[in-house]
């Protein structure tokens, strides 16, 4: 399934759509390049799920939980994870198997870990269509 | 004697206080997952009510594993912190053993079992109080195949997901009452206690936690695929 968004907003409005199939335990990988607009995009489920809070890139924390919204929401940046054995990764199932739903930017990073039923998408520039074209696809 | 317990490796985070004889303190909290907040609150009222003292305590023991790996890294790093302040020995506790302990009269086999996603359980079995097999990771049809035509008491957080298959493979399989089903911290506490009599005992540095990793052959299965 692929979507076209003109700018973060768009990118939110979408992300809020695809919100609406996620439940309890779901994973989302989030893959695209430095401003694409992954960080966007969980903003838009977070306004979905009613989090009045701050999402903000999780890089250094690695993970930020957001509580208070419909569902937990457990937001990753696996940027930093990219040579990590998967041992060091272990910690992360509580949340991949737990009762909210995992965002996780650069998952591509962790995939080895990533369960079954993970849903992936993928957001990707087009120079040739404008600098806040964006394609969002959905695997 | 006292010997202080904690197991924070399954769904309950748990801690008691037992004299070698008599349990004198237990809290067992089986509410959301959230040990790391929980069991301190936990530990100071345990103290609080038995009217003891943390210096008190003998030994300081832990369910090392199997289980959640935050949650038996929280359990073990908590007793480490009291034992090292205080100079005291620790035990180390395996979650699968103080499972079984309580239920050692059971005339068949006692085989608790703990999710341990990816389709793998975390599993020993025991008998009379006599340990059957190691601890290990496993897929739950590749147990079931193990007990067939035995008696079996089940017990354990994986209980829960599992016990339409389990029922399926073995529709005679009696499961543990809800009291015996989890972890309780007192039950780490009397399988130390036989480990202090056999002289099993650690330094606060010597205590780990004991992880099962899932097979390799799963995560490089994963591997291969994008």
């Amino acid at each position: 399934m692929k979507y076209i968004s003109f700018g973060p907003n768009d990118t939110k409005n979408i992300a809020k759509e695809i919100a609406s199939s996620l439940k309890e335990g779901s994973v989302v990988a989030l893959s695209g390049e430095l401003g694409a607009g992954k960080t966007a995009f969980v903003r838009g489920v977070a306004d979905y799920f009613e989090f009045s809070g701050d999402v903000t890139s999780p890089t250094f924390t690695l993970v930020n939980e957001y509580d208070g919204a419909k569902l937990p929401l457990y937001h990753f940046d696996a940027y930093r994870l990219e040579n990590a054995n998967t041992d060091e990764l272990d910690w992360i199932d509580d949340y991949l198997f737990g009762e909210g739903v995992c965002l996780i930017e650069w998952a591509e990073f962790i995939n080895p870990i990533l369960p079954k039923d993970t849903l992936y998408i993928e957001i990707s520039k087009d120079a040739t269509k404008g600098d806040d074209y964006r394609e969002i696809l959905v695997k | 004697m006292l010997i202080f317990g904690i197991d924070t490796c399954c769904s309950a985070a748990t801690s008691a206080i037992f004299d070698g004889e008599k349990l004198l303190a237990q809290t067992v909290i089986n509410h959301k997952k959230t040990h790391s907040q929980k069991i301190m609150p936990q530990i100071e009222s345990l103290f609080s009510l038995s009217e003891l003292n943390v210096s008190d305590i003998d030994y300081f023991a832990a369910a090392v594993g199997p289980g959640s790996f935050t949650g038996v890294r929280i359990g073990v790093a908590t007793v480490k912190g009291m034992a090292q302040a205080l100079n005291k020995p620790c035990v180390s506790v395996s979650t699968l053993e103080a499972l079984a302990y309580p239920l050692s009269s059971f005339s068949g086999i006692v085989c608790p079992i703990l999710d341990a996603r990816r389709e793998q359980v975390y599993n020993a079995k025991f008998k009379s109080g006599e340990r059957l097999c190691p601890d290990r990771a496993l897929a739950l049809s590749e147990l079931l195949d193990e007990l067939k035509g035995e008696k079996v008491i089940f017990l354990g957080d994986g209980v829960f997901p599992y016990k339409d298959e389990i029922l399926k493979a073995m529709p005679d399989a009696v499961f543990a009452p809800a009291t015996l089903k989890m972890n309780i911290a007192g039950s780490v506490c009397e399988v130390a206690y036989e480990k202090i009599m056999k002289g099993e005992i650690l330094s606060a540095k010597e205590l780990t936690p004991s992880y099962i990793r899932l097979s390799q052959a799963e995560q490089s299965a994963k591997d291969g695929e994008i």
